[in-house]
């Protein structure tokens, strides 16, 4: 058909180009992405100790305070941490992954302090899920130090990011006692280019490489008019305009990232 | 190529228009509708339609307005990421260039299996056109967001607002551009829906999406038809003009300016929520008086006896004995001067969403009509029906007003809502 799209037409006769040669190469920007995975995973079991500990005195301010940049060094690393589901659900999970939502025995980590401290405004009755949190985090800290990293999960990392924001994310579901959000934004758009910076100079396309990066300088661009200090305004302070503006930038990101995988050899 | 000509040959070989169909396709849309299915409502019947029914996508005006509604449609609003008139310009094309790929069908592209496929892959590997039209309607919020399209908006094109029985829901309404897919079947107009959502995802953010169908009918003898009927059991576009009527049309639908409009039509969209449980406890005469039509016939009530290609005579019946003058089709069309200038096009599907928090249907109809003047069409005849009966029945909920564009033609540079792009003066078109 004469109007077969461009787009198609080109990635169908450079798809050849993506070369076996990959897995070598791609040694020491693994053993690179690992390096900065510990370093998040050791930042996030400090600094959860310190929340959790705060949590447990009652000091509810200081512990609002240190909610959002704990949560940082989890949201750059997530795709790893997604590795066992049996820790991020107790963890990460949300209100409305439960039958019973907020009421639900099941419902615990960091989700169900943030509506400890925001909605119920008291954490007497959460130490214990303070201290499962800390427990939590330590016993991933444990398992992703004895963790081989399979290169296929790493790159494809930073695809599943994006889709993570894309999907449950933009709309501001994440973080919803605390409006928190965009520090989780943040923290996904650093781990997702962590990842392009690392494996982006092992991919032969350069302008694919040069319109991620472009569309990550947006995105960044874009979350910098919310900053705020350390770290952002409120969720409700982003204006639509600039939530569709995610919105497209992250799609976008979702989409190109997803082939990162296949345009560095790996199935 | 040579199975969309087979394909193509195979449904003017239906329609037993011959191979006397004009090369350039201005007007090839109507062309090709069989002069029977005049009425773009009538019901489809079963073993009439194919997955190689090819609607042609070029023409003076856009397909899926004046061509026969399929069994199913879809209505998807975005928002639109546009900052300059290249942006829009991009947009546009890139549009266009999937509209051209999937209303013809063909061979869907592979690539290394390392990579994402380039298409879901729900139709298979071989594209069926399927009788998929795809129809781009402009929201009056991609004017006003941008001065140098303030100038360009159409004359008509305004935000909707709430009429007095609205409850509008705000994650239903509006939207910078709006997407029509019609279909012989539901998953053509959702791969449409994937494929476009796939390949413009830097300039396309989806707002909302409502979709539809129409019953199916058995097999009528040749010159049978009949409106479908929608989800209160009544015959539904009855009084609709006929659309094989080019001067009608040129009057109903299509823009008449000297601007970048000519051609154009626009879009009233509304989702309108029917309360099925409470409608099917009422008893069928009041259910008749409502409308103003007999159920199972749709013959207007001063001639129950007739059909629903009756012309009610509201000259003979001033009281409104037989049909009640507050009935939906009196209001609607009460068939005088008034109602002849405010003819529009009807073109609406039913839909089914699922169960609402107090345990009833969410049915209703996705109520789409076409027209050359919003004021003259949809507003007057909504405001007429301000009030009526009916309203104790339905609830509109979401929606909005788009302007259609008028058509592309099949030279390979030219594009959908290129007069738009040539108006705002951003116009380097090569040839």
């Amino acid at each position: 058909m004469k109007t077969l799209p461009l787009a198609a037409l080109l990635l169908a006769t450079t798809a050849p180009a993506f070369a076996e040669q990959a897995a070598l190469d791609l040694v020491a920007p693994i053993a690179e992405y690992k390096l900065y995975v510990t370093e998040n995973t050791e930042t996030l079991v400090d600094e959860t100790r310190a929340f959790t500990e705060a949590v447990k005195a009652g000091d509810v301010e200081k512990a609002k305070a240190l909610f959002a940049p704990t949560r940082l060094s989890y949201e750059r690393i997530e795709p790893v941490a997604e590795l066992f589901a049996d820790l991020d659900a107790p963890i990460d999970a949300r209100a409305d992954d439960y039958e019973q939502a907020e009421a639900d025995p099941e419902f615990t980590g960091f989700h169900r302090l943030e509506y400890a401290l925001w909605v119920e405004g008291k954490t007497d009755h959460v130490t214990a899920i303070a201290d499962k949190l800390q427990s939590d985090v330590e016993e991933l800290a444990k398992r992703i130090d004895g963790l081989t990293f399979p290169p296929a999960v790493v790159v494809g990392g930073a695809s599943v990011l994006m889709d993570e924001v894309a999907a449950t994310k933009i709309s501001g579901e994440e973080d919803r006692y605390s409006r928190t959000d965009l520090w989780d934004f943040h923290g996904n758009f650093d781990g997702a280019y962590k990842i392009v910076e690392l494996f982006g100079p092992h991919v032969e396309d350069k302008d694919f490489l040069a319109s991620v990066e472009g569309n990550f300088a947006k995105a960044n661009e874009t979350l910098a008019k919310y900053r705020e200090g350390e770290g952002f305004v409120s969720y409700e302070k982003l204006t639509d305009e600039d939530r569709r503006r995610l919105s497209a930038l992250v799609n976008t990101l979702a989409e190109d990232l997803a082939t990162l995988r296949g345009r560095l050899g790996l199935g | 190529m040579s199975e969309m000509n087979e394909s193509r040959r195979a449904l003017i070989k239906g329609l037993g228009l011959g191979l006397a169909t004009c090369p350039f396709a201005l007007g090839a849309a109507r062309a090709e509708a069989p002069a029977q299915a005049s009425a773009v409502t009538a019901a489809p019947q079963a073993g009439a339609t194919s997955s190689s029914d090819r609607i042609s996508p070029f023409g003076a005006h856009q397909p899926g307005i004046a061509t026969p509604r399929p069994a199913w449609g879809m209505v998807a609003s975005f928002d639109a990421i546009v900052d300059t008139p290249a942006d829009l310009e991009r947009l546009l094309r890139r549009l266009t260039e999937r509209i051209r790929f999937l209303t013809s069908g063909g061979a869907v592209p592979q690539v290394d299996p390392k990579l994402p496929p380039l298409d879901s892959g729900i139709l298979g590997p071989v594209l069926r056109p399927d009788g998929l039209t795809v129809t781009l309607g402009l929201g009056s919020s991609l004017f006003e967001r941008h001065a140098w399209l303030a100038a360009h908006r159409p004359a008509q094109l305004v935000r909707m607002t709430s009429f007095p029985n609205d409850a509008l829901d705000a994650d239903l309404c509006h939207g910078d551009i709006a997407l029509q897919f019609c279909a012989n079947t539901q998953d053509t107009i959702i791969h449409a829906l994937r494929d476009v959502l796939k390949n413009l995802p830097d300039q396309l953010v989806l707002r909302w999406k409502q979709e539809g169908n129409v019953p199916v009918i058995p097999p009528q003898p040749p010159g049978v038809m009949e409106s479908a009927r929608n989800f209160l059991g009544f015959r539904d576009g009855s009084g609709n003009p006929d659309a094989a009527d080019e001067a009608l049309m040129a009057r109903v639908l299509w823009v008449e300016t000297p601007d970048w409009t000519a051609e154009g039509s626009y879009m009233a969209v509304r989702i309108i929520r029917n309360f099925v449980e409470r409608w099917d406890r009422t008893p069928l005469t009041e259910q008749e008086r409502i409308f103003g039509r007999t159920k199972i016939t749709g013959a207007p009530l001063d001639q129950p006896a007739g059909s629903e290609a009756d012309v009610p005579d509201y000259a003979a019946d001033p009281e409104g004995e037989k049909v009640a003058l507050d009935s939906h089709i009196r209001l609607a069309n009460p068939r005088d001067e008034a109602g002849e200038r405010h003819l529009m096009l009807r073109r609406p599907f039913n839909y089914s969403n699922g169960v609402t928090r107090s345990g009833q249907l969410d049915q209703g109809l996705l109520f789409i009509a076409w027209q050359a003047s919003l004021e003259d069409g949809f507003l007057a005849a909504q405001t007429r029906l301000n009030g009526e009966p009916l309203e104790e029945y339905i609830k509109p909920v979401g929606g909005g007003y788009f302007f259609a564009p008028p058509g592309f033609s099949d030279a390979a540079d030219d594009y959908l809502g290129r007069q738009l792009i040539d108006a705002i003066g951003r116009t380097p078109r090569k040839t």
